[in-house]
C-alpha cells in the first residue's frame, strides 16, 4: 500500500483507534473474568473445606457417641466391673470403626488398677486387663488430660506400631460413679479410632489437576498430606522453616486456634496457590484446601489467546474492508486527477469518470464537467482575440526589426581602427520608437556619429527617425563641415513637415588620428565628455534647435579634442528624464554622478553600467521614453602605430620624418609653432647619427619617438651604429667672427640651445639620444 | 625649395623660399655660387619666403659669407622670419651677419 493514498491515511489513522479500543475491551474483559474466577474458586474452596468438614465430623460425632452412652450405663450402674471384659469385646467386635476400647478405672484403696481393655488381633478381638505394673495408665496423656478437664478428650493422632498398624486416636470420656449418695468422677472410657478413613475422606476431596486438601491435629502436624513423608513426621510449622515460608507459619497458628480464612502462597512446585482452611471442631483439628492459581485461570489464558487470534483476524478482515471500500469510493479521485491533468494539457474534452451515486463525487464531476465546458468557451475566445492581436504585434515586431535594421549594431564596428572603441544601446519603451544614433566612417580615418530624438513614440516617431538617418547618411561628406550637414538635413525635413516633428540631433566627426572634434548641436542634450583623468563634465556646446522647425536656422559648428583616454558619452533625454514611481527623474546630476562613479573603462561597460544604474532607479517603473546611449573612448595615442617613426639611415628620409611630426604633434596636441623647433632638433640629431654612428655605405635603423612626459616633450631617437655620443662634442665659439667659425659641431649646438634637456646613454648595442623640451599643451 | 635672383650690376638680390635643410643644402649652394658667377659686390639674400633652416643650411650662409668678405663683397639677409632669426640668434650668426629687416 502506497504511503501517500488516501486510503492508507484513514486506515493508518482509524488503526490506533481500532485497537486502542479493542484492547480496553480485552483488558476490561480479562479483569472482570479473573475476578469472577477467583470469587467463584474462593466460594467452592469454602464449600469443598465445609463439606469436608462436615462428613469428618459427621463419623466424628458417632465415634463419641459410643464413650458418652457407655459413661451413662456405668453410671446408672447397668454395667458391673465384671461384664465388662464382655462388653468391651462385643464392642469392638460390633463396630469397625473402632480399633480398641478401654474403661480405665481410678485405682482402689490399694492402688491396684484395673481396667478392661478389648483390642482387635488381626481378625479376633482381645481382651486383657491394661493397667499393670508395667504401664501405669495414670499417667498417660489419654487418662490424665480429661480427668484433669473434667470433659472429653481426643488425643494427637498418633501411629500404632506393632499392634493396630495404622494412625490412630483416642477418644477419652470420664465416667462417674454415686459412692455414698455422691458423684464421684470415677475414671476414663476411651475408643481407639483408625483415621484410615479420615486419610481416604480427606484424600478423596479432588481440587482440579494438582490441588489437593490436608489436615492438621491440634499441634500442628500433618495428618493427612499428599506427600506421604510428611504424614506425622511434620508440623506445619517445621515445613514453614523448611520451606522459608513464614506466611505458612501465621497460616498454622490460625488453624491451631481454631479460626477459617482465606490466604494466598507461593509453594513450590505449585506455584502460587489459594489456601481455604477450616477447622473441625469436635477434635480441634484443621483442614485446608490448596487451589493452585496456575490451574485457577488456565481456562481464562486459554481463552485470552482466543480472543486474541479471533481480534488479530476481525483487524485483518478490517484493515482489508476499509481498503477496499475507501478505495472504491475514492478510486474516482484518481481518474478526476488524471482527467484534470489532461485538461491542463489542452484537451478540454478529456473523459471523466462515471459515478452512480448521487454524492459528494457526483457533485464534483457535475462541477468538473461545467469547469470543461467553460474553459473551452474562454479559450475559443481567447485564440479569436489573440489571433488580432498576434497580427497587430506581429508587424509592430517587423517595424522594429526594420528600424533595428537601419542603426548600426556590431560592436566594434572598425576593428580595423584601433583609436577608437565604441559602445551604443536604444531602447524602445514602445515595440518602435523616435530615437536614433548611427556611427559611420567618412574615410578611413574620420567618423561621423549622430544621436537624435524625434518628438512623441511609436510609428510616427519611427518613420521620422528613419528618413533622419537616411538623409544624414546621404548628406555627410568629410569636405563639408557638420553645420553644413545638419543645415541641409534640417532644409530637407522642414520640406512638407505638416505633422510638425522635429528631431534633436548631435553630429560629430573624429578624426581618429588626432582626436580632433568638429561637432554641431541641433537642440541635443549635452554630451558628457569623460577627460583621461576621471573629470566628468557636460560637453559645452551651443544650443542650436531641434531639426525639422526653421528651415533657415544658422547652425554653427564647433571644434574641441580628444586625448587618448578621453571618453564622450552620448544620450537622450529618456535616459536623464526616466522617472520612477516616485515620479524622480534620474537627472542630469545623477548622470554624472553615475558616470563618475563607473570603474569601467570600455565604452560597452560604461553603457551597461549606466543603463543598470538607471534600472535601479526607476526600481520596475514602466519605461516612458526611448533611451538611447553612445559611448566613444579615445584610445589615439596609446595604441597608435604613429607614436613611433622607424626610418632608414638616409637623410632622403627627413621629408617622411618632417610629416610624421606634423601629425605626431597634432596628435600629441602640441601647437603647431613647435613643429619647426622639433624638426630642426629631429633634423640635426637624425643627420648627425646618418654620418657619424653609422660608416659610409653602411645602413641600419633609426627608431624616433616623439612622446609627452608631464610638461616635457620627449624626443628619443635610437640606432644599432657605432658608439657616437653626439653631447660629448664641444660647443662652437659662437662669439668668433666668421672667418673663424668652423663649419662643424652647430648642430647638436642647436640641439642644446633649443630644448632644455640632452642625453645620451648606450644600451645594449644601441646609441639611445634623450631630448626634452619644456611645452605647453592646448 | 625655390630660389629666384635678380641681378643688377650694383647688388644681386635672391629670394629663397621653403626649407633648406641636410637634403638639399647641396642644390642650394650650387644654385647660389652659379649666381653669384655674376659678381657684384654686394648680395641680398631676401629670407622673406624661408620657412625652415638647419645647420647644414646655416653652414652654407657662412660659407657664401666667408667667399663674399674673401672677394671684398658684402652678403646682407633680409627679412628674417622669427622662427629663423631664433636660429640665427642662438647659433651666433646674427651677430656675424648684416641683417636688415
Amino acid at each position: 500500500m502506497k504511503r501517500n493514498t488516501l486510503s492508507y491515511r484513514i486506515i493508518s489513522r482509524l488503526l490506533p483507534a481500532v485497537m486502542i479500543i479493542g484492547a480496553a475491551i480485552l483488558i476490561a474483559y480479562y479483569l472482570f473474568a479473573r475476578s469472577s474466577i477467583s470469587e467463584h474458586t474462593s466460594s467452592n474452596a469454602q464449600m469443598t473445606a465445609k463439606n469436608t468438614v462436615h462428613s469428618i465430623e459427621e463419623i466424628v460425632k458417632q465415634a463419641e457417641l459410643i464413650p458418652s452412652n457407655l459413661a451413662w450405663m456405668m453410671e446408672s450402674g447397668s454395667l458391673t466391673k465384671d461384664s465388662l471384659y464382655g462388653f468391651l469385646n462385643r464392642l469392638v467386635t460390633n463396630n469397625p470403626l473402632i480399633y480398641a476400647s478401654a474403661i480405665a478405672f481410678e485405682p482402689d484403696k490399694t492402688g491396684h488398677l484395673f481396667s478392661p481393655y478389648a483390642y482387635r488381633k488381626g481378625s479376633e478381638v482381645e481382651s486383657i486387663n491394661l493397667g499393670s505394673e508395667s504401664y501405669n495408665y495414670l499417667i498417660m496423656d489419654w487418662y490424665q488430660i480429661p480427668a484433669m478437664l473434667k470433659k472429653p478428650y481426643w488425643t494427637e493422632p498418633y501411629f500404632d506400631e506393632g499392634g493396630a498398624d495404622a494412625l490412630l486416636s483416642t477418644y477419652s470420656h470420664p465416667f462417674y460413679l454415686i459412692k455414698e449418695g455422691k458423684r464421684e468422677f470415677a475414671g476414663i472410657i476411651t475408643i481407639d479410632i483408625s483415621l484410615d478413613w479420615l486419610t481416604e475422606i480427606v484424600n478423596s476431596v479432588e481440587i482440579l489437576e494438582t490441588g489437593y486438601a490436608l489436615l492438621i491435629s491440634g499441634n500442628g502436624v500433618y495428618v493427612t498430606h499428599p506427600s506421604h513423608e510428611n504424614i506425622m513426621n511434620h508440623t506445619i510449622f517445621t515445613r514453614a522453616i523448611e520451606l522459608g515460608l513464614p506466611k505458612l507459619r501465621q497460616i498454622g497458628r490460625s488453624m491451631i486456634k481454631g479460626e477459617e480464612g482465606f490466604s494466598t502462597l507461593e509453594l513450590p512446585q505449585i506455584g502460587k496457590a489459594l489456601l481455604y482452611y477450616e477447622p473441625i471442631t469436635s477434635t480441634g483439628w484443621s483442614l485446608g484446601v490448596v487451589y493452585p492459581y496456575k490451574e485457577m485461570y488456565a481456562s481464562l489464558q486459554k481463552l485470552n489467546l482466543v480472543i486474541v487470534i479471533l481480534s488479530l483476524i476481525a483487524l485483518s478482515l478490517l484493515i482489508f474492508f476499509t481498503f477496499t471500500i475507501v478505495n472504491r469510493m475514492l478510486g474516482p479521485l484518481t481518474k478526476f486527477a488524471h482527467s484534470a491533468r489532461e485538461v491542463a494539457e489542452g484537451n478540454f474534452t478529456a473523459e471523466l469518470p462515471q459515478i452512480k451515486s448521487k454524492d459528494e463525487m457526483r457533485e464534483l464531476r457535475d462541477s468538473f464537467e461545467f469547469m470543461q465546458r467553460e474553459l473551452s468557451e474562454y479559450i475559443t475566445n481567447l485564440k479569436e482575440t489573440t489571433t488580432a492581436k498576434e497580427k497587430i504585434e506581429s508587424e509592430l515586431r517587423i517595424a522594429k526589426e526594420i528600424q533595428m535594421g537601419m542603426i548600426p549594431h556590431i560592436f566594434p564596428p572598425f576593428p580595423q581602427i584601433k583609436q577608437i572603441d565604441l559602445f551604443a544601446l536604444l531602447e524602445s519603451a514602445k515595440e518602435v520608437g523616435g530615437d536614433l544614433y548611427d556611427f559611420f566612417l567618412l574615410d578611413d580615418k574620420h567618423l561621423c556619429f549622430a544621436i537624435g530624438d524625434v518628438s512623441g513614440k511609436g510609428i510616427p516617431a519611427s518613420l521620422f527617425m528613419a528618413v533622419t538617418r537616411t538623409l544624414l547618411r546621404s548628406l555627410a561628406q568629410k569636405e563639408k563641415t557638420t553645420a553644413t550637414i545638419v543645415s541641409e538635413i534640417n532644409t530637407t525635413l522642414c520640406f512638407n513637415n505638416d505633422s510638425n516633428m522635429f528631431v534633436t540631433f548631435f553630429l560629430g566627426i573624429l578624426d581618429t588620428t588626432t582626436g580632433e572634434i568638429r561637432y554641431c548641436n541641433a537642440g541635443h542634450n549635452p554630451p558628457v565628455m569623460v577627460k583621461n583623468d576621471g573629470l566628468t563634465t557636460f560637453f559645452d556646446i551651443t544650443k542650436g534647435i531641434p531639426l525639422g522647425l526653421y528651415e533657415d536656422f544658422a547652425f554653427t559648428e564647433q571644434i574641441t579634442s580628444l586625448k587618448s583616454g578621453d571618453t564622450l558619452f552620448l544620450y537622450t533625454d529618456g535616459l536623464t528624464e526616466a522617472e520612477n514611481c516616485k515620479n524622480e527623474l534620474f537627472s542630469d546630476q545623477k548622470l554624472i554622478e553615475t558616470i563618475q562613479s563607473a570603474i569601467a573603462k570600455s565604452p560597452a561597460d560604461l553603457v551597461k553600467y549606466v543603463l543598470e544604474s538607471v534600472r535601479n532607479h526607476v526600481n520596475g517603473n514602466e519605461q516612458s521614453d526611448d533611451l538611447t546611449m553612445l559611448g566613444i573612448l579615445y584610445k589615439g595615442d596609446e595604441v597608435s602605430t604613429d607614436k613611433e617613426m622607424s626610418a632608414e639611415s638616409d637623410i632622403n628620409m627627413l621629408p617622411a620624418i618632417n610629416e610624421w611630426v606634423v601629425r605626431r604633434l597634432k596628435q600629441l596636441g602640441l601647437p603647431d609653432g613647435l613643429e619647426n623647433t622639433v624638426n630642426l632638433v629631429i633634423e640635426e640629431a637624425f643627420s648627425n647619427i646618418v654620418f657619424y654612428a653609422y660608416e659610409p655605405g653602411q645602413k641600419g635603423k633609426i627608431d624616433i619617438s616623439l612622446y609627452l612626459d608631464g610638461e616635457m616633450l620627449v624626443i628619443e631617437l635610437r640606432d644599432k651604429g657605432k658608439p657616437f655620443d653626439p653631447t660629448a662634442a664641444e660647443d662652437p665659439d659662437t662669439t668668433l667672427p666668421a672667418e673663424k667659425r668652423e663649419i662643424g659641431g652647430l648642430g647638436i649646438f642647436l640641439i642644446k640651445k633649443m630644448t632644455d634637456r640632452v642625453e645620451y646613454r648606450r644600451e645594449e648595442r644601441v646609441n639611445v639620444l634623450i631630448i626634452k623640451k619644456k611645452v605647453e599643451s592646448i | 625649395m625655390n630660389i629666384a635672383s635678380q641681378v643688377t650690376s650694383e647688388r644681386i638680390i635672391i629670394n629663397v623660399e621653403g626649407r633648406i635643410d641636410t637634403t638639399n643644402y647641396g642644390e642650394f649652394e650650387s644654385a647660389v655660387n652659379k649666381i653669384l658667377e655674376n659678381s657684384t659686390p654686394e648680395v641680398v639674400m631676401d629670407c622673406t619666403a624661408l620657412s625652415y633652416i638647419s645647420s647644414s643650411g646655416l653652414r652654407i650662409f657662412l660659407t657664401i659669407h666667408k667667399k663674399m668678405i674673401g672677394a671684398g663683397g658684402k652678403l646682407i639677409l633680409k627679412s628674417l622670419q622669427p622662427s629663423i632669426r631664433e636660429i640665427f640668434d642662438i647659433s651666433g650668426f646674427s651677430s656675424i651677419f648684416t641683417i636688415n629687416d
